[in-house]
């Protein structure tokens, strides 16, 4: 499979092409640092919508005081759920669904992150 | 798009922010033969497919609603580039067979003994991603 220019290694590269995959994107640390830094979700109640895999979700996770991640792909976001656990994660929850109905309260987040969504 | 940018309206608190990010299909990237590690020169470029120039039209008028009925403002805007590495050419041409944002072919700047030449080397493709970041108003 394809990996990002943050990886260490290309081996494997080209042999599969995953249906969601991280590896196409860029590390979400590069794309913070592009968007202002972590100071943009330092604290801050992040929604990460069109989460995916959980890319952008799990990058701002050490940094914000609580993410979520919501995805209409049930597979996208039980893997992402898999990373969270396998990262020790404990300030992300991942959910199934849309982005024209999101189930939180008005006003409930400090930032909300569209990356490779619209 | 627009429901979900009003959604993302209603669920930001005042002076919030959103960020929109995604590839910049108005330029080119680029297919890079990597000549030692960490270093690479563009061999061809690849343009985005026309269905994909459609949606991010789209994309873009949605944005520009959102922003003229006053749900948000822009705050800053730019570009940045990332790579896609693969281990060799034929590697990075099939990601392009199944990839339905950019073209199939590469429209080459090397000629062909030299890109034989490189065929087992690793490649990448350098592409530019845009973003908005946007105050919630």
């Amino acid at each position: 499979m394809p990996t990002s220019s943050s990886a260490a290694s290309t081996s494997g590269v080209g042999k599969i092409l995953p249906a969601i995959s991280s590896l196409l994107r860029p590390p979400p640390q590069h794309e913070l640092r592009e968007y202002g830094g972590i100071g943009l979700v330092r604290g801050k109640r992040v929604i990460d919508i069109g989460c995916g895999d959980g890319r952008m979700a799990l990058g701002c996770a050490p940094h914000a005081s609580e993410v979520v991640g919501v995805d209409p792909d049930p597979d996208a976001i039980r893997l992402a759920r898999v990373k969270a656990r396998e990262l020790g994660v404990g300030n992300v929850e991942f959910k199934v669904g849309i982005a024209q109905e999101l189930p939180f309260a008005d006003e409930h987040f400090d930032v909300a992150i569209l990356s490779w969504t619209l | 798009m627009v429901d979900a940018l009003k959604e993302a309206h209603r669920i930001l608190r005042p002076r919030g922010i959103l960020v929109d990010a995604r590839p910049e299909s108005r330029i080119f990237a680029y297919a890079e033969h990597q000549m030692r590690k960490g270093k690479y020169r563009s061999a061809g470029v690849i343009a985005t497919a026309r269905e994909e120039l459609v949606n991010d039209r789209t994309s873009d008028r949605s944005i520009a609603k959102a922003v003229g009925s006053g749900w948000f403002r822009s705050r800053r805007a730019g570009r940045f580039w990332h790579r896609v590495l693969f281990d060799d050419r034929p590697s990075l041409q099939r990601y392009l067979d199944d990839h339905l944002r950019f073209v199939h072919r590469v429209r080459w700047m090397v000629d062909a003994p030299k890109r034989r030449k490189w065929e087992e080397d690793p490649w990448a493709i350098r592409r530019a991603v845009r973003y908005e970041v946007f105050e919630r108003i």
